[in-house]
């Protein structure tokens, strides 16, 4: 049995934020495209509560829920854009936001 | 058993969270006006709004006399943080957010007017960007950020819209992003330092002599690439462009100015203790996105054929002429920052205002944008007065003496020089000079060539009231004459950053 350190967090924390951001460059869909995002933010989670553990320190698992609270709102928000766009265009593709150019 | 917490009053020194309460007891005000009675007009809202923001003014003036007396004040638990960064940025940011809501008396009516919570929204928005400059935690300043941010998307999107709903959804999917990189910045400095506060950071990274230099410039690079997302440094501008076309021209100069001041007072406290200490990397990426920024926003701006664009990209080219003060890093490049922002702040009011008072309902014939340049030829002929003011306003931008930014330009590269980053001046000044030529481009339609559309002059001032003319009156008036009041503005600002020590 390995022992399970700090570095495993930060590696998990490390691999799941990558996975977030390449599929933030490479969605087409933008609620796929939300929920990479979800997946950085949550990947961050991660590693702010085992930096905290490790320190002894209560700040970063503050920061933690401040982050679970602000990705929260954000969905609020991001989802509310996305209904309208798809009452006014019928899709939620990436493309279909190409009116403005230049 | 856990000992009982005792917190007194005087310890949680609540005079520091008083010019943000105000603006958000104004927001929950209008809310609750809403509440009990339906359909005032949107003039009123605005005024209380407006009165709102006055007293938060004064607050903030009342804690830089505080300021003045006993030095930088910490409170609520270390955590807000009032020095003269804080203050500054606090002055800029309810200041330009006073000259900006006006904009919303036109002689049109528009949607997102039509809402009390606009207004609600919008103050809880300059709450965001104050949490923001007046702390040094990082969890504040992100909540700050994120506050602000996503009231701003919802205000981008009120204004219903095609193309503003999609510059919202453009400038959501940056701001989340951003917000990611942020995130996982503070993060890696966390597992650095151990602390969340940027003072603890800086002394508990010197104490260690640098031994984690490689994931300090990783987390570093982050948070420059999410505050770079904010105030728009390429290559991270792309949202930009288009969420200012989207957007109403008022609410695009607001953005133009408020957001990314908020932003270069949180990065002039990340990166300058780093410069300090002499990171060499940093000051390498610094160097590269500084030049970066100005050189390729200039030359895109050359080449819009929309006025409202070539704003757009020439704000880039100014943020970028701005970041390079955090590069240099002395007390008269920081300084300078301020100075050259309140400037760039009364000139971009006026330019912005032009644009908002000739918005007409429906794109003219053959034309996919509001504002191209054919819209401003002949427009001497037409409206004299008016293409006077806009000329005075292009020639500001463009640095021509003795208009207001040309002081700010000035100021800011004989900080360059002052620190012998002669070849950044040099730069700067070659930058200044390309700039040049697409401002004038719009003053050579304006004065010489002759009108494109039959009937222009019920174009240029269809949206406009007497408090709109009354804004650009005051703004032509302060682009002008600002040269008069330089010296006490310099004077003040400059106390204030020495003060704070940066």
């Amino acid at each position: 049995m390995i022992e399970i350190t700090l570095a495993h967090y930060l590696a998990l924390a490390t691999i799941l934020f990558c996975i977030g951001l390449i599929g933030v460059l490479r969605r087409k869909n933008l609620l796929l495209l939300f929920m990479a995002t979800e997946i950085m933010l949550n990947s961050v989670n991660i590693g702010f509560a085992a930096i905290g553990h490790y320190y002894g320190d209560l700040s970063g698992q503050m920061f933690a829920f401040f982050v679970i609270a602000i990705a929260a709102s954000e969905v609020a928000v991001g989802l509310g854009l996305l209904i309208v766009w798809y009452k006014r265009t019928g899709s939620i593709d990436l493309d279909s936001l190409s009116s403005m150019r230049g | 058993m856990l000992e009982p917490i005792v917190v007194t009053l005087e310890e949680l020194n609540l005079i520091t969270l008083v010019p943000m309460c105000i603006a958000i007891f104004g927001a929950l005000l209008i809310i609750c006006i809403d509440l009990v009675k339906e359909r005032l007009d949107k003039s009123f809202y605005l005024m209380i709004t407006l009165l709102f923001l006055a007293v938060d003014f004064v607050a903030v003036l009342a804690s830089a006399g505080l300021f003045e007396q006993v030095g930088s004040v910490r409170g609520f638990f270390d955590v807000m943080f009032i020095d003269g960064l804080a203050i500054l940025g606090q002055l800029i940011i309810v200041g330009a957010s006073m000259l900006f809501i006006p904009l919303a008396l036109t002689s049109k009516r528009f949607h997102e007017y039509n809402y009390p919570e606009y207004f609600g929204m919008f103050l809880f928005m300059v709450g965001g960007f104050q949490f923001m400059v007046a702390t040094d935690n990082l969890i504040l300043i992100f909540v700050g950020l994120e506050t602000a941010s996503l009231a701003l998307y919802t205000l981008i999107a009120l204004h219903n819209r095609d193309k503003s709903f999609e510059a919202a959804i453009k400038y959501f999917t940056m701001g989340a992003l951003g917000a990611a990189l942020f995130s996982f910045g503070a993060m890696l400095l966390y597992a650095v330092s151990g602390s969340i506060e940027i003072a603890h950071i800086a002394a508990v990274v010197k104490a260690d002599e640098y031994a984690n230099i490689e994931i300090l410039l990783v987390g570093v690079v982050m948070l420059l690439a999410a505050l770079g997302l904010k105030v728009s440094l390429v290559p991270f501008h792309t949202w930009l462009p288009d969420v200012y076309e989207g957007s109403s021209a008022a609410l695009a100069g607001y953005m133009s100015i408020v957001p990314k001041i908020a932003a270069f007072v949180v990065a002039m406290r990340l990166f300058e203790f780093l410069i300090h200490s002499g990171v060499v990397w940093l000051e390498v990426i610094l160097y590269a996105v500084v030049v970066l920024t100005m050189t390729a926003a200039n030359l895109w701006a050359l080449v819009q054929s929309d006025v409202k664009r070539m704003l757009a990209y020439s704000s880039i080219s100014h943020a970028g002429f701005v970041m390079a003060a955090i590069l240099i890093a002395t007390t008269q490049a920081n300084s300078a920052l301020f100075i050259y922002w309140i400037l760039f702040s009364f000139t971009n009011l006026g330019a912005f205002t032009m644009l908002w008072v000739s918005r007409q309902k429906d794109l003219l014939p053959g034309q996919s944008s509001d504002h191209p340049y054919d819209k401003f030829s002949g427009m001497i002929r037409t409206m004299p007065v008016a293409a006077v003011v806009m000329g005075l306003f292009m020639l500001s931008l463009a640095g021509m003496p003795p208009f207001a930014m040309f002081w700010g330009k000035l100021y800011m590269i004989s900080a360059a020089v002052n620190a012998e980053y002669v070849i950044l001046a040099l730069i700067m000044a070659i930058n200044s000079a390309i700039a040049a030529y697409y401002y004038l481009k719009l003053i050579v339609y304006m004065f010489m060539k002759e009108p494109h559309y039959e009937g222009m002059q019920q174009y240029y001032m269809t949206n406009s009231s007497g408090a709109l003319k009354t804004i650009i009156g005051f703004a032509a008036f302060a682009t002008v004459f600002i040269f008069l009041a330089l010296n006490p503005i310099m004077e003040f600002v400059t106390a204030l950053v020495q003060k704070s020590g940066f």
